[in-house]
């Protein structure tokens, strides 16, 4: 089992590797920043110079290298935009991205877990049916729809909650748990649509294996069988889709902060690609495409150390 | 079994993925796969009728702006569903609306169908050692979610409706790997497969007269999936300005131009687009989930 | 070389995009008389100021508003702060070697001063000069300096820094801008109170230029690091940069004039509009210094929480199109756009109706201000008639537009009115570099739309042809030569004249005269309602 953790720990080195490449690749080798920073009145005489000043003329996997090495330490260069370091930024707008994603995937957790559970239990009855149509809807609507619909009632309509902006939560918790209901609510309630399939596929799934009939012969309700016995097992597939949706919460924050004017990374990424603002673009993938990886490597690990058929594969 | 086709992958390799908001839904509608078929068969037909009227024919002229009504409510002066923040008709909008979604699907689902499926069925038939190579790569390939990867396009490239619909292509095609390679797998596997090889077939011959037709289902299952995720991340792109034009009618555009309308306090203008858009993702999303529940079967089960 | 040469345009159109920033132009028809009336009297001073408050006492430290003249020391001061929202931030603090409009508006007249300056009427008034003299040929400009002026570094200011800040724009300075001194043929110490400056020839503009950046007053010993360190004699310094997100400026206890009442204030960046009003409503700002959204502001409709202070800018938003370039080259294709347009209705639409509608490169505080504005009356037969007769029947024209809010929220109606005169516009949205590159640089573009901020622009857009307009006409650029070199008289008369040439050319599809719209919390006073050369002046609020 260690060999396995070791060989995924490799195998996630690796692709970040490969990723970087990629994406330095695309973004510092197709993309010019140096003419992109001239703009206006470039000569090629200047973007040349320009070119050399910045170090552009060197071999592109010295440049690589150089930023490779840099991105390790935090550095990952200054904007040649704004010519801010772009290290510290990412550390302020992730950490608001990130409050957001994981507020969202608690939201879906807490929601999809018992749902899911009801609609596998009541399977044959109208409310286990009820919740699936819903769900199958809720898969349908994008985050940022939701998000809308929710600013249209809780905040036009209703005047309960701000539209938008964000609060710091350090200095006013209330403030902050306020401005991000709505936006938790738009990003989490869709991903409970989803989860609460998987959830309900899965123990849907455990509730017709052997054991849990035998759980039940020995006089344990369903609920009692399945809270005993099945979870376990239930929650392998869905701790995949876990580390799915966490991705894929990640790259929904993208829009949703624009419908709630949260200065993640997000609105950061969709600003800096407006200004071409190739460099922070460049950081701002590759963080996102690393923590996907890492996502993964997670579940991967996780599904190693659960699933008893792996642990001694 | 939550998932045929990643467990026909094997547990070895990452979980199989989701992009945008849409996962694969677990195939859990087996009893009656003929309402989804039927709810989703339907709901594409309806999108793909209004797109091809609006062809010939809207009710106003898409470009029209009435400067007598903005953002004006449905009914007022002959428009339908109200005029949108520069008095343009907001039905006319959504009917031009669907050309422009089902045109983006179609670039970018091709793309990824066409490279995907040989790709796929290479990968299935291929050594152990190669198909692990691929499959790594599509692992990798899968951290570049659509929106990112039209994102990044839209940087280097300008942004616009074509360097999206590549992008969000070029994202789905490990998706189309994973899932035909799957099929292929076992489509080799089977007894007439086996039978070619001993009648000395070579792989070429044995891919494109065996393999392909049978692993067809699939890759038109993934490609109802693959839809919807192109819609939704077409929308979400036009919705951040990144995607249509000015004068491409589209219903993420119009969110995007109609945004402000929120904040002051006439939000209806923003519903009808939004609603479009999960209308044609659900449609594409049961449409799949049905033929993913008529084709699995037969082909899993072989 | 007369004219005003091109400016550095970036600065101008990374303002333009932002489409507020500073400029705008001083308000015409008191500035020229009081500038008329300094140039035709030969010697004596001619203090230009407001009020009479010419040379000697008057501290005349903050213009309009806030009752200036009185002495510094007896003010009362607050300890008040201020957060205001802003679209673009400064890409540095040093507008030296960095352009855009964002680092004047910060630093100008808030933490650097210039000789002169220009107050809330557009009037040019004394400033670190406590008086000019102009001599009778006009090419000599004498300016007394006041007495006792220091630097935030504690050396007093003098003749020679002014001399050294004159001398350091042609020799050290990086952005186009620069230009504005090319003017200059010498600038002598005549006593460490009175500086010379004689101009290569009389120059209507050089005055009004050193209001601005370029005639900044620097410290002879204060320049080494001016993108961390600025130095300057202003009512604020400089205190922190948070990049990315706001400025911070502290009051200067030991200024010379009347001191702020505002202690402290934060210059706050915001990319989307949306989220500075959304800040506004929750306390996080107390000033959205420009709306770039007006058809929200309902939300602020609540008068006794929050006010909106509407005014004029100096920009001109107009659909520039590529006059070098067929079909645009002829003038009736360009006369037959403008009288398609219904540009009343496309202000209404774009903008709520904020604003005013203009038919020509100018703005209502210009001296030379015509009423345009009905030029060419919303007549799509005659635009039809226009384009028939010049075999254009049949157009096809592409609409290059940056991501600028007025932009995106015009084009859709312009597309409309054109297509009913039988134009077919095929717009697209760029980036805001390639807007600069592809539309400014190379003028590879038909039609754009844009807001030119800068006050005074006339002859940077229109007198030169390799300008992106590639307008090319030898009455114009004469006349804009001659009046900037002539008499204030010919100055007007001259300028004025081309304005309506360029009308008569629909050299461009003027729209509208961009307002200068602000909401802010109801308690802050003294919020400037035109918005006056390049900077945000902050000396003039208090929060009641």
């Amino acid at each position: 089992m260690a060999w396995q953790i070791v060989r995924r720990l490799l195998i996630f080195v690796g692709s970040v590797l490969v990723a970087s490449l990629a994406v330095f690749w695309l973004l510092s080798g197709i993309g010019d920043p140096a003419r992109v920073q001239l703009g206006t009145g470039a000569t090629e005489e200047g973007v040349r110079q320009l070119r050399e000043q910045m170090g552009l003329n060197r071999p592109f996997f010295t440049r690589y290298l150089e930023w490779l090495g840099g991105t390790l330490h935090g550095d990952f260069g200054s904007s040649y935009i704004s010519h801010a370091a772009i290290g510290p930024q990412l550390a302020d707008r992730l950490s608001v991205t990130l409050w957001l994603v994981l507020g969202a995937m608690v939201l879906s957790v807490v929601v999809a877990l018992p749902l899911g559970m009801l609609a596998a239990l009541w399977h044959r009855r109208w409310a286990g049916t009820l919740i699936s149509g819903i769900t199958q809807l809720g898969v349908a609507v994008p985050a940022f729809l939701v998000g809308i619909l929710l600013i249209a009632l809780f905040a036009v309509r209703l005047g309960w909650l701000p539209s938008g902006s964000y609060v710091v939560p350090a200095q006013d918790p209330g403030g902050f748990l306020e401005h991000m209901i709505l936006p938790w609510l738009s990003l989490g309630l869709v991903q409970a649509a989803v989860l609460t399939r998987y959830v309900r596929t899965a123990v849907l799934d455990q509730m017709g294996q052997d054991y849990l009939r035998t759980a039940r012969a020995k006089g344990l309700t369903p609920w009692q069988a399945l809270l005993r016995h099945g979870l376990r097992n239930a929650a392998i597939p869905v701790l995949t889709v876990l580390g799915v949706q966490l991705v894929t919460i990640l790259v929904g924050a993208v829009v949703v902060e624009q419908v709630f004017v949260i200065p993640g990374i997000g609105q950061w990424l969709v600003d800096s690609v407006g200004n071409q603002d190739l460099l922070t673009v460049q950081a701002i993938v590759i963080t996102l495409v690393a923590i996907a990886l890492a996502v993964s490597f997670v579940v991967d690990v996780l599904y190693t150390l659960v699933d008893p058929r792996l642990r001694h594969g | 079994m939550a998932e045929p086709v990643s467990t026909a992958t094997g547990p070895a390799v990452s979980p199989e993925p989701a992009q945008a908001a849409v996962a694969p839904l677990p195939a859990a509608e087996r009893r009656r796969p003929g309402a989804l078929l039927v709810t989703g068969g339907t709901i594409v037909a309806l999108v793909v009728v209004v797109a091809v009227v609006s062809f010939f024919w809207t009710p106003w002229s898409t470009i029209y702006t009435d400067v007598l009504h903005w953002h004006a409510g449905p009914g007022t002066a002959g428009h339908l569903l109200g005029t949108d923040i520069r008095g343009r008709d907001v039905a006319s909008l959504l009917m031009a609306g669907a050309q422009t979604t089902l045109y983006v699907g179609l670039l970018a689902v091709g793309i990824a169908a066409v490279v995907g499926t040989p790709l796929g069925i290479l990968a299935g038939m291929t050594s152990r050692r190669w198909t692990e190579v691929i499959l790594r790569i599509t692992d990798l390939w899968l951290a570049f979610p659509a929106l990112l990867l039209a994102l990044t396009f839209a940087t280097i490239w300008k942004s616009s409706l074509t360097s999206a619909m590549i992008a969000i292509g070029v994202a789905t095609i490990p998706s189309f790997i994973r899932v035909v390679r799957s099929g292929t797998v076992v489509v080799m596997s089977s007894d007439y497969v086996q039978a070619a090889r001993v009648a000395g077939r070579r792989g070429p011959a044995i891919a494109v007269r065996h393999v392909l037709p049978n692993v067809m289902g699939l890759v038109i299952v993934q490609v109802s999936v693959a839809y919807a995720i192109a819609i939704l991340a077409e929308a979400a792109l036009s919705y951040l300005g990144l995607g249509a034009g000015p004068t491409t009618p589209s219903w993420g555009r119009m969110l995007f131009e109609n945004s402000s309308l929120l904040q002051a306090g006439y939000p209806v203008v923003l519903l009808w687009p939004g609603l479009a858009v999960a209308l044609a993702v659900l449609g594409f999303n049961l449409l799949g989930d049905g033929l993913r529940d008529r084709l699995d079967p037969r082909l899993v089960g072989r | 070389m007369t004219l005003r040469r091109p400016r550095a345009l970036l600065a101008l159109l990374v303002g333009a995009a932002v489409a507020v920033s500073a400029c705008s132009a001083g308000s015409s028809v008191a500035g020229t008389s009081s500038s008329s009336s300094s140039s035709s009297s030969s010697a004596s001073s001619s203090s230009a100021g407001a009020g009479g408050s010419s040379a000697g006492g008057a501290t005349s430290g903050s213009s309009g508003g806030s009752g200036s003249s009185g002495t510094s020391s007896a003010a009362p001061v607050s300890d008040a702060s201020l957060s205001i929202g802003f679209i673009l931030e400064p890409t540095s603090l040093d507008f030296t070697q960095a352009d855009g409009a964002a680092i004047p508006q910060v630093m100008l007249t808030n933490v650097y001063e210039t000789l002169v300056k220009l107050d809330q009427k557009g009037d040019i008034v004394p400033s670190l000069a406590e008086k000019y003299d102009v001599s009778a040929d006009r090419k000599t400009y004498t300016f007394t300096l006041r007495s006792g002026v220091k630097f935030s570094n504690g050396t007093p200011m003098t003749a020679d820094d002014v001399k050294f800040s004159f001398d350091r724009v042609t020799t050290a300075w990086k952005p186009a801008i620069k230009a504005e001194m090319g003017v200059v043929a010498s600038t002598t110490v005549v006593s460490p109170t009175v500086v010379e400056v004689t101009l290569k020839q009389p120059s209507n503009s050089w005055l009004f230029d050193i209001t601005g950046r370029v005639g900044a007053v620097f410290s002879k010993t204060g320049v080494a690091d001016l993108a961390t360190k600025p130095i300057g004699t202003g009512p604020y310094v400089f205190q922190t940069w948070n990049r990315g997100d706001s400025i911070v400026l502290q009051r200067n206890d030991a200024y010379w004039g009347q001191k702020p009442d505002v202690k402290t204030v934060t210059f706050k960046y915001f990319k989307d509009p949306s989220a500075m009003n959304s800040a506004l409503l929750t306390g996080g700002i107390q000033v959205v210094s420009t709306e770039q959204t007006p058809e929200t502001l309902g939300q602020f409709k609540d008068t006794s929480k929050y006010q909106i202070v509407q005014g004029a800018t100096d920009g001109e938003v107009m659909m520039t199109m590529n006059d070098g370039k067929a079909p645009l080259s002829d003038v009736r294709v360009r006369q037959a756009i403008n009288y398609a347009l219904d540009k009343q209705a496309i202000l209404q639409g774009a903008w709520s109706g904020y604003g005013t509608v203009i038919g020509s490169h100018e703005s209502p505080n210009d001296p030379w201000f015509v009423d345009l504005a009905n030029k060419y009356p919303h007549d799509v037969a005659k635009a039809k008639e226009l384009l028939a007769a010049a075999g254009q029947s049949n157009l096809t024209l592409n609409l290059t537009l940056p991501p600028v809010p007025y932009a995106t929220a015009a084009a859709p109606i312009i597309v409309s009115q054109l297509q009913e005169a039988g134009i077919t516009v095929k717009a697209s949205d760029v980036t805001f570099p390639v807007w600069l590159d592809q539309v400014f640089g190379k003028a590879d573009y038909d039609l754009t739309i844009i807001n030119h901020v800068e006050p005074r622009d006339i002859a940077t857009l229109w007198a030169n042809p390799q300008y992106y307009t590639r307008y090319d006409n030898k009455e114009v650029q004469q006349l804009l030569a001659a009046g900037d070199a002539g008499t204030q008289e010919q100055y007007v008369a001259d300028y004025k004249k081309a304005v309506g040439i360029l009308a008569d050319d629909a050299a461009a599809a003027w729209l509208w005269s961009f307002p200068n719209l602000m909401v802010a919390d109801a308690n802050v006073k003294g919020l400037p309602k035109n918005l006056v050369g390049e900077a945000f002046v902050l000396s003039d609020l208090s929060v009641a």
